[in-house]
């Protein structure tokens, strides 16, 4: 039993069947009390000032935590940053493995990623096909607490993000996550409807910032739908698990991701969309797609380094839902 | 008679105004305004008008970059893009145009289609658009900031990505021999080469240019040819947030 680092989603299916423990290196980093002291540990080894936070995040977690064995790294797919990190990791003697999305989403490109993957973690796909049924039953779970969260009125944003962004390691344990989840949709279904006159949409990696949600909340507006963190959890339910992760639209081109979004912001009735970039990622060009493509008011927020939002963000904040008014 | 406050970064503007227009109006330097006349209160900033010295006022709105962070104790806080929008279009009668405002620190480029803000752009991560680097650059040149922003002809290429290294730049073209209008006019051209991107994704025939950084001639007259828009400065640009929070005073408008 290893625990295994991800630098992003990556079938965890396989992980999980070969007894191993995923350990979403992201969550660890961006959950630490001392989140910020990570990504300066990164620049005191070395890592540039203008390089991406959550890398640094991720770099410290791994060579300062130290209870991760191995990491796979998603070196296609989301962020060539990674490159580079497994590069840091493994000239400080840490085991990486690579997993590769192909661009064009190509069938057997990614089964042979997933074919290599089941062998370098020792485990075949008679066992991963049986973890895959397991968690389609927790995924099925997560996808209730979202219907829940935009049809219903009953969850807010920010556990609506923190629900479905665990859905990449399930916490390192399946069964307590399934508890987790269980105890919140009984409570959820007594829970007082929330009545904030803004529905809002988030599209984009997961924030930087620790309280973005609970200031559009301050301020009359929630969160109904958070894109890349719902694609985490897998939300198009179907038996072969190749066609699980192609169907999955965060690894490849924006354009899936834009029809999968249009359809959200009909369904979800939203007012606006925010698009979270991250200082210095390559996703930041993407806005000038976005706002090609989506007719719908879109707020593009920025983060750094982790912590509170500033005081000029949370004014475009409040700017962008006076113009929603 | 109303009261309308912009706490800027660089600038407290006040105004008093009414329907008839801008009664009086004072410029103070943040800081020294805070100090002056501001104390905290347990609910905010209590500002001590009687001190400022601007005469009676039946009401008072506040806007600024102090929006999160300053209350000011008995007056009502707008948002700041709102506070310029409403100035903007009492200033010039006008209700379809994109707003180009330049501070102290902020530069805000905001869309109005009849009336209402449709979309906008700020700068949140850097400051070299704006008032307080023009100030700088004019120390290192040794002239003042009116005529710093006088000129336009002959711009010095300047590529600085970065304020404080634009002023190393600038005084290694200074050593090359450039003369001081054509540098003064590489400063301002690299204003315009900074917002032009926000320009022109929320572009409009008409450009209304307020802000300190409006009352020089130059940038506007380059705004104005560069992109074949037409420049509105309005008569007030610098107290235009102000303004907007006098107007609302009686006009509650969203």
């Amino acid at each position: 039993m290893a625990n295994i680092g991800i630098t992003t989603t990556v079938p965890v299916e396989i992980i999980l069947a070969a007894e191993n423990v995923p350990v979403d290196l992201n969550n660890v980093f961006i959950t630490d009390k001392e989140a910020n002291r990570l990504v300066e540990g990164a620049e005191d080894a070395g890592y540039p000032r203008n390089i991406c936070g959550w890398i640094k995040g991720l770099y410290s977690v791994v060579v300062e935590r130290g209870n991760i064995d191995t990491v796979l790294a998603v070196t296609q797919g989301d962020c060539s940053n990674t490159h580079a990190l497994m590069e840091t990791l493994q000239l400080v003697g840490v085991e990486t493995i690579p997993f590769a999305y192909p661009f064009d989403r190509d069938y057997d490109l990614l089964k042979l990623q997933m074919d290599k993957l089941i062998t370098a973690l020792k485990t075949d796909w008679e066992q991963v096909m049986a973890v895959k049924k397991r968690l389609d039953g927790v995924r099925s779970k997560i996808a209730e607490m979202d219907r829940l969260t935009w049809q219903e009125n009953l969850v807010s944003g920010w556990d609506n993000h923190l629900f479905q962004v665990s859905c990449s390691d399930f916490n390192g344990n399946v069964n307590e996550f399934e508890q987790d989840i269980d105890q919140f949709l009984l409570k959820t279904k007594s829970a007082n409807e929330f009545t904030e006159d803004i529905r809002l949409g988030y599209i984009g990696v997961p924030p930087i910032f620790n309280d973005l949600y609970s200031h559009f909340e301050k301020m009359g507006a929630r969160v109904v739908f958070n894109e890349v963190q719902r694609q985490f959890a897998m939300p198009y339910q179907v038996e072969d698990l190749v066609e699980q992760y192609r169907l999955y639209t965060y690894p490849y081109g924006v354009f899936q991701r834009i029809e999968d979004i249009k359809g959200e912001i009909e369904k979800r009735n939203l007012d606006g969309i925010v698009h979270y970039v991250q200082s210095f990622c390559f996703r930041q060009i993407e806005d000038m797609i976005f706002r090609e493509k989506l007719d719908i008011p879109i707020l593009t927020i920025e983060g750094d380094k982790p912590g509170k939002l500033d005081a000029r963000t949370k004014l475009r904040m409040d700017s962008f839902l006076e113009m929603l008014r | 008679m109303f009261c309308g406050i912009d706490l800027g970064s660089r600038s407290v503007k006040l105004v008093i105004m009414d329907q008839e227009g801008v009664n009086r109006s004072e410029i103070f330097e943040t800081v020294q305004f805070y100090r002056n006349y501001g104390q905290p209160g347990k609910n905010g900033l209590i500002v001590d008008f009687a001190s400022v010295g601007v005469g009676e006022f039946d009401k008072v709105v506040a806007t600024g970059y102090g929006r999160n962070t300053i209350n000011i104790v008995g007056a009502t806080v707008i948002a700041e893009l709102k506070a310029h929008v409403i100035g903007a279009m009492w200033q010039t009668g006008l209700n379809n145009f994109t707003l180009l405002d330049l501070g102290g620190q902020d530069s805000k480029v905001i869309k109005v289609r009849k009336g209402k803000m449709v979309d906008f752009a700020t700068n949140d991560k850097c400051a070299a658009s704006t008032g307080r680097y023009l100030e700088n650059m004019a120390t290192v040149l040794g002239i003042s900031l009116a005529e710093l922003s006088s000129y336009k002809e002959n711009p010095v290429e300047l590529s600085a990505t970065c304020a404080i290294f634009g002023e190393s730049e600038l005084i290694g073209r200074i050593v090359e021999g450039y003369s001081v209008p054509e540098l003064a006019a590489g400063v301002n051209y690299t204003i315009f080469k900074r917002i032009k991107p926000m320009l022109h994704s929320l572009a409009s025939e008409v450009i209304v240019f307020t802000g300190g950084v409006a009352l020089g001639k130059a940038i506007g007259q380059t705004i104005s040819s560069e992109l074949g828009v037409e420049v509105v400065v309005p008569k007030y640009p610098q107290l235009n947030g102000a303004i907007g929070c006098g107007v609302y005073s009686w006009e509650k408008r969203g």
